[in-house]
Parts: C-alpha cells; sequence; structure tokens
C-alpha cells in the first residue's frame, strides 16, 4: 500500500485552479520531489495532503484513509514559510511540537536532545529561539519536523535560505529518512537537489502534471544529442532526426552534430558503427540535465538556479 | 476534537503570558492599591483643624461665645458619630441612658452638657470599651475642624489702620507652623460699629462665616431685645426656642439606597473585574495570536492540529489567565479584609449577602466563565485576522468601545440604583449579558431572567464560536491581505473550503 495515493485531486480558489487533475503516489523509502515553478501547486497540495485544506474533487489516501488529523503522528512536515513562537527555548519547542504528535514528554524531550546533538545545537537547547540565529532556527523547526520520527516526511522548499552547510545536512536527514523506512516529498524549484535526492519526481506546471518518474525518465524526456567526428555520413544512421556537419581540422573529417528521436538510446548507435565499419575519431554523448528537462516541460521562467 | 492538543495548546498560551512582565505588574496593580488606596485614603483625611484666632476689641465676651458654641458643634457631631458606631456595633448596653445611645436624636446643649457633665469622650469610651466585644474596631473620634488659640501679642496691640499688614506675616507662617490660620477682627466699637474682619490665608468656607454670623447675630438680637426691655430668661427663650426635631433613620448601613449600595458592591467588583481581566488578557491573546501570523508558525501548528483544536487551546488558555488573574485578586481582597477585619468586616459581611448563595455562586461562575468566552473569542478572531499588533490594534478599538462604552453606563447605572431601560435591555443582549447580569445581583434579578439571559447566552456563543471558528480556519493562513469586511463576511459564510 503507497503511504500517499492522490487520484484526479483537483483544488480551486474562486476563479484560480491551483491544483488541476493531479494523481501520484509516494511507496515507503521513497524519495519523492515535487517540481514546479510559483503557483504550480505544489504547497496547496501538500496542504490538502496535512488536511488543512480541502480538495474541490478528486481523492488522497494517506496511509489508505482520508487526511485526518488522526495520522498527524506519523508526518513530519516543514513548511515553506518558516517560524518558531520567539519567547520558548529551543528544547521546548521541540517537546510542544512532539507533545501535540502524540508523543509523551519525555520521549519527546529525548529525541529533541538528540536531534540538537545531531545538529550541533546541543549546547543552545535552552537558548530562545529570539537569541537564535537564522540557520538556527530553521534546524530547530527542521528537529520539530523529525521529533516524531514520521513514516511521511513533507518538506515544502526546505533548501531555501539554508547556507551550504546546513542544505548538507538536509540532505544527510532526508537520506536518513529514506532508509529508515520512510516516505519523503519535497517541493522545490532548484534542480541540483531533487538530481541529488529524488528517487522519483513529479513536474507540474500551473497546477497540472506535466511528468512523473524516475530522473532517467525524464532525460529521456528530451532527445539524445551526440557530436562525433566521422569520414562517413552520419545523417542515414538509424533514430537520427536531425544530423548538421561542419568541416574537420583535417579535410577528409567531418564534424556531425546528431540529435535522436526522445527514448532512443544512442549506444545503439555505436554499436551500429562498430558493426558497419564505420570509422569515428571522437564520440560524445550530451546526456539531458533535469534542468533542461524543467526547462522544457515547465518552462524556462519557472527556474530558479 | 483532541483534548490534549486543546490542553496542550492553553498550556502554552497561558505561559506565554505568564513569561510577560506586563502581566505581573498587572496581577500587583490591584494589590497595590488595595493597600495603598485606605492609606491614601488616611492621609487625605489627615487634615489638620483649622487654627483660628479671635482678637476681640469689644472686651471679649463674643469672642468667648463664638468659640463656645464652635465648641458644642464639633461635640455635637462627635456624639452623633459616637452614636452611628454604638448602633452599628450594637453597643448600647454599655450605658443605656447615655445621649450617645439614644436612636435618632438630634442632640441639644442639654444633651452635651449631660455628656460633659458624664466625663466626656473618655469616660464614654471606658464604658464602650467594657462591652465591645473581640474584633469591633475601637471608635475613632474625628479632628475638629476648627481650633481656638489665643491671639499674638502683636495682633492685640496692632492699631486698626496696619491691622492687616500685621496679619498678613502672620497668616503666610499658619500654612506650616502654629500660627493662626484665620484671624478674626471685632472691633472696639462692636455692636455700634458692626464690621467683622475676617482675614485668611486661604479661601474661608462658607460654614465658617455662617456660624460666626449665627452667634454675633445672635448677640446682636440679645442686646436689641434687652433694649425692648426683654430680658433674662425670656431673652434667652427667643434667641433659642426652637422645634425639637427627631430624626428617623434606619440603622448604619440599613438605609435603602446605602443598603443597595452595599449589596451591589461585590457584584459590582465582579463586573468590574469581569471586564479588566478580558481586556487584560484579550490583548496578550492577541498578541499571541499575531505572533503565530506574523512568525509564520500557523502551517507548522495546523500540520499537528485542527484550526478548532488551536482556537479552544488559546480561549482556554486566555480564560485560565483571566481566573488566575481574578483569584489572586479576590485572594488579596480576602488577605486585606482578614487583615483588617474589624474596620471592613462589619461593610463587607452585608456586601456578600447576596452573592453567598450556593445557586448564585454558580450563576457568578457560568456568567464569568461565559462571559470570558464570548469576549475572548472576539479576540482570537481579530488576531487571527491580524499580520501585525498595529493592524490587530485598528480592529480593537471600535470593539472595545462597543464592548465598554454601554458597560460604564450599565456600571453607573447600578450605582445610582437605576434598575430602568438601559439595564434591563443589556441584560438581554448577549455581548453585555454577564456584565449587567453580575451587577445586578446586588439590586436582586428575578430566577427567569437569569435562566432566560443566561440560556441567549449559551445559544449565542454556541453559534458565535462556530463563526468564528470558520472565520478563524478561512483567516488563519490568508497572510498579507487585507481582510475587508466584504472578505469577512465571506469567510464567515464559508465553511468547506478549508479543512
Amino acid at each position: 500500500m503507497p503511504v500517499l495515493e492522490i487520484r484526479h485531486l483537483v483544488k480551486r480558489f474562486d476563479q484560480l485552479l491551483a491544483v488541476d487533475d493531479q494523481s501520484f503516489s509516494v511507496e515507503a523509502g521513497e524519495i519523492f520531489g515535487f517540481l514546479g515553478g510559483n503557483g504550480a501547486g505544489k504547497t496547496t497540495t501538500l496542504r490538502m495532503v496535512l488536511d488543512i485544506l480541502r480538495p474541490t474533487s478528486g481523492e488522497i489516501a494517506l496511509f489508505g484513509d482520508a487526511p485526518s488529523r488522526r495520522v498527524a503522528s506519523r508526518i513530519g512536515f516543514l513548511p515553506e514559510e518558516r517560524g518558531l513562537y520567539s519567547g520558548m527555548s529551543a528544547i521546548e519547542t521541540i517537546v510542544y511540537f512532539g507533545r501535540l504528535k502524540g508523543l509523551d514528554e519525555g520521549l519527546a524531550r529525548r529525541r529533541g536532545l538528540e536531534l540538537l546533538e545531531r545538529f550541533e545545537l546541543a549546547e543552545r537547547a535552552k537558548s530562545k529561539i529570539a537569541d537564535m540565529s537564522k540557520g538556527m532556527a530553521q534546524k530547530v523547526q527542521l528537529a520539530t519536523a523529525l521529533v516524531n520520527e514520521p513514516d511521511l516526511l513533507m518538506l515544502d522548499e526546505p533548501f531555501s535560505g539554508l547556507d551550504p552547510v546546513n542544505q548538507g545536512l538536509l540532505e544527510e536527514e532526508i537520506l536518513s529518512a529514506s532508509r529508515r523506512g520512510a516516505a519523503v516529498i519535497f517541493s522545490t524549484h532548484v534542480m541540483q537537489h531533487a538530481e541529488r535526492l529524488c528517487d522519483r519526481l513529479l513536474l507540474l506546471r500551473k497546477g497540472r502534471k506535466r511528468f512523473e518518474g524516475t530522473i532517467d525518465e525524464a532525460r529521456a524526456q528530451l532527445p539524445a544529442r551526440l557530436s562525433a567526428v566521422a569520414k562517413a555520413d552520419l545523417s542515414g544512421l538509424p533514430g537520427v532526426s536531425e544530423a548538421t556537419s561542419t568541416p574537420a581540422a583535417d579535410p577528409e573529417w567531418r564534424e556531425w552534430s546528431l540529435q535522436f528521436a526522445p527514448g532512443f538510446d544512442p549506444a545503439q548507435v555505436l554499436e551500429h558503427c562498430s558493426a558497419n565499419g564505420i570509422a569515428l575519431r571522437r564520440w560524445d554523448h550530451h546526456q539531458a540535465s533535469l534542468h533542461d528537462v524543467f526547462v522544457q516541460l515547465v518552462g524556462p521562467e519557472e527556474i530558479k538556479p | 476534537m483532541n483534548r490534549t492538543n486543546v490542553l496542550l495548546v492553553a498550556k502554552r498560551e497561558m505561559l506565554q503570558i505568564l513569561k510577560l512582565r506586563s502581566f505581573w505588574l498587572t496581577l500587583l496593580i490591584l494589590p497595590v492599591a488595595l493597600a495603598l488606596g485606605p492609606l491614601l485614603g488616611e492621609t487625605l483625611e489627615n487634615r489638620d483643624p483649622t487654627r483660628v484666632t479671635i482678637v476681640d476689641r469689644s472686651g471679649g465676651a463674643r469672642a468667648a461665645g463664638i468659640e463656645a458654641q464652635f465648641t458644642f458643634d464639633e461635640k455635637r457631631r462627635l456624639m452623633g458619630l459616637l452614636s452611628r458606631y454604638v448602633r452599628r456595633h450594637g453597643l448600647e448596653a454599655a450605658d443605656p441612658a447615655a445621649p450617645w445611645s439614644k436612636e435618632s436624636y438630634w442632640y441639644g446643649p442639654a444633651d452635651v452638657a449631660a455628656f460633659d457633665a458624664a466625663g466626656g469622650l473618655k469616660a464614654a469610651l471606658a464604658k464602650i470599651a467594657r462591652v465591645r466585644p473581640e474584633g469591633v474596631p475601637a471608635f475613632e473620634a474625628p479632628k475638629p475642624d476648627y481650633s481656638f488659640i489665643a491671639p499674638p501679642r502683636k495682633l492685640v496691640d496692632a492699631p486698626e489702620a496696619s491691622f492687616e499688614q500685621t496679619a498678613r506675616p502672620l497668616l503666610a507662617k499658619g500654612k506650616t507652623g502654629t500660627a493662626p490660620q484665620i484671624v478674626v477682627l471685632i472691633p472696639k466699637a462692636y455692636p455700634a460699629d458692626t464690621r467683622i474682619t475676617i482675614f485668611s490665608s486661604d479661601d474661608v468656607r462658607t460654614s465658617f462665616v455662617s456660624k460666626l454670623q449665627d452667634v454675633l447675630t445672635s448677640g446682636l438680637r440679645m442686646d436689641l431685645l434687652a433694649q425692648s426691655g426683654v430680658t433674662g430668661e425670656r431673652a434667652v427663650l427667643v434667641q433659642t426656642i426652637a422645634p425639637t426635631i427627631d430624626i428617623d433613620t434606619p440603622p448604619p448601613g440599613g438605609g435603602a439606597s446605602e443598603r443597595m449600595l452595599v449589596r451591589s458592591i461585590v457584584p459590582l467588583a465582579l463586573a468590574y473585574i469581569l471586564m479588566m481581566s478580558l481586556m487584560l488578557s484579550g490583548s496578550w491573546m492577541l498578541q499571541g495570536s499575531v505572533e503565530e501570523r506574523s512568525n509564520k508558525l500557523i502551517e507548522s501548528l495546523l500540520a499537528c492540529i485542527s484550526p478548532e483544536e488551536l482556537m479552544y487551546g488559546k480561549l482556554l488558555g486566555g480564560l485560565a489567565v483571566g481566573l488566575m488573574m481574578i483569584t489572586v485578586w479576590a485572594g488579596c481582597a480576602g488577605v486585606a479584609a482578614f487583615a483588617t477585619q474589624g474596620a471592613i468586616a462589619d461593610f463587607i459581611r452585608p456586601a456578600l449577602e447576596p452573592v453567598s448563595s450556593p445557586g448564585i455562586i454558580a450563576a457568578i461562575l457560568f456568567f464569568f466563565i461565559a462571559g470570558y468566552i464570548a469576549i475572548s473569542a472576539i479576540f482570537v478572531a481579530i488576531g487571527s485576522m491580524a499580520d501585525s499588533m498595529s493592524e490587530a490594534q485598528g480592529f480593537m478599538m471600535p470593539v472595545l468601545l462597543l464592548i465598554l462604552l454601554p458597560i460604564t453606563f450599565l456600571l453607573q447605572a447600578i450605582i445610582a440604583g437605576n434598575n430602568g431601560p438601559i439595564v434591563q435591555i443589556l441584560t438581554w443582549v448577549p455581548l453585555w449579558t454577564p456584565f449587567a447580569v453580575l451587577a445586578r445581583l446586588g439590586q436582586g434579578i428575578t430566577t427567569w431572567e437569569l435562566i432566560g439571559a443566561g440560556a441567549l447566552l449559551v445559544v449565542s456563543i454556541t453559534i458565535e464560536l462556530v463563526m468564528i471558528a470558520r472565520l478563524f480556519r478561512a483567516s488563519l493562513l490568508a497572510t498579507g491581505q487585507r481582510p475587508t469586511l466584504a472578505k469577512v463576511l465571506q469567510r464567515l459564510r464559508r465553511a468547506g473550503n478549508s479543512a
């Protein structure tokens, strides 16, 4: 049974269609990326999963049931807009959220102290949030999401505002939660994190799904490109959809730029050349990056470096 | 709804308020006021008698007559107060025949003479002390309004032409020292020259001037009567003849308006305390709500608990703080009453009478808690809509005026013993019902009104909580949107948009 299963989810705010017929599922132990620009419907979808917002139509099955606060103890959530009670200490804050998620005080405190230790904040356990730096406060907030060792960890733009060191720490926490068997969903519009972490991802544009699958499957959405130096004419090779050539330094040879139909494996071309005695001096396979896929599917205006 | 979550939110709200310095300052204001009030009152009351000197150049008899009349009036006042004290504490057994044991009496010269002959205040207090039970405070004799001192030599010798120049420096010293504060000059040619001059460093009270005039007029009439051949006892009779006046008043504290006021003191105080603690804890609750919105905490909270749990937790936390404040204040009042038992216990007993039955205590608790929930819910709703304290204050001002102004009229009406249409109407308008019912407990409120107004209040609070829960839910995540009236109404109507 998937941890989260969404079927034909729609959310409309007056005239605005925020989420348009979304369907996807996330399995235990899986790291699932939610990619899209501003207004793509990422936060709205997460809020519906958390039962903060009600869908206009469609279904959400969370641990096999409709979303409700009854399963809050199995969920960890880090919102995009972060903040804590400035007058409370770090450990008080973690214990408070732990207790709201059904932990008893002793356990919440023990786990809170362990998390602070892991985040190198043990010495600041009793410091007020108001006296902490922004980075420290963000780590405390991450601890509030992790204190209940959730089966589903949802992180909304978790890397925004974090320095590279803390981004590394967060990546490690995501991987660690996944290793523990938790399903992790995180939304982002920074492709590098998604590329490094996600088992599968969902690309959204203006509330509508543009792609769902693995990173490789995403890359396969774009045509593969090859550059090669050969004497023969390569434009007739199998799978080539576009070919251009320019003279190479040696007048007997030409530099070829080849493009293949999406989904075609360029390795087959190399195999064909070897089998048919087509001499090649150079062979470069340019794999599409997630960035390229995102630009292609979602639009360049949605990307954030 | 998860009760544990409600309690956790309530506890956090409460602890947050308890951490505020302003909470502790406010909590201490009432006890400090209770402690300082009597001291301040005593200081203000502690006015020394005004020193008067009379320079009587007509022979001295007029000065003696004036002083005797003032002394007589002071004694009559003293006997009146002593009589009131004796009757209030039921101490007539000390000397049933003494004039100060008599009821409803206007003391005449014979009574004052008898009082003096029996040893005056000292002897009366000795008799009273023998029958005064433990706990009854001792009688505190008031200071006389005026004390008469012999005229300084300088004034006696001062020629009339330069009398004022001689008197002024003395009067200037009189403000602080032992010199006279009022100088009365009776000319040598009196009564041929009836011009009496009063020199004073300050305003002279009308009562002083009229009493002085009465005494001197009486002397002038005696002289006229003597010139007309009416002398001796006959002349005195003409001067002093007056009807005997019996004043029939209820015993102290028994007068209708006084009794009503005393009975209304505790209920009025309850209504006032409800108002005060609501305003204070309401503003702290508002601060907490605004902090949650401005610090972007709401989404994290709503991932764990429902908006209703958050709202009820806040209400419960605010209620707990309010009840804590009231308990501390009531405790301080109790300690003050115990510490000064004699002085105010006698006053407190009748004041507590209308609020001492179990039914009324239950009604007080009900209206107190209901009032707290009804008004606090409005503050919570405001907090859920405002992104900053200044924005919240903008909503608060009209709401506070709407709540407080009628309550001010209500309290004034109750103090004036007025149970008119305003009081009746406010009893039935749920926003003011708790205040009106609490304030009216002293005057007496019929059972059907109590139950009817209570039932209406419960229904209104239920509707209010449903509506405010909708507003709260819809407003929580709508940061950065200025809540116009149309938007607020839209949020109140829609329940299904958010969970």
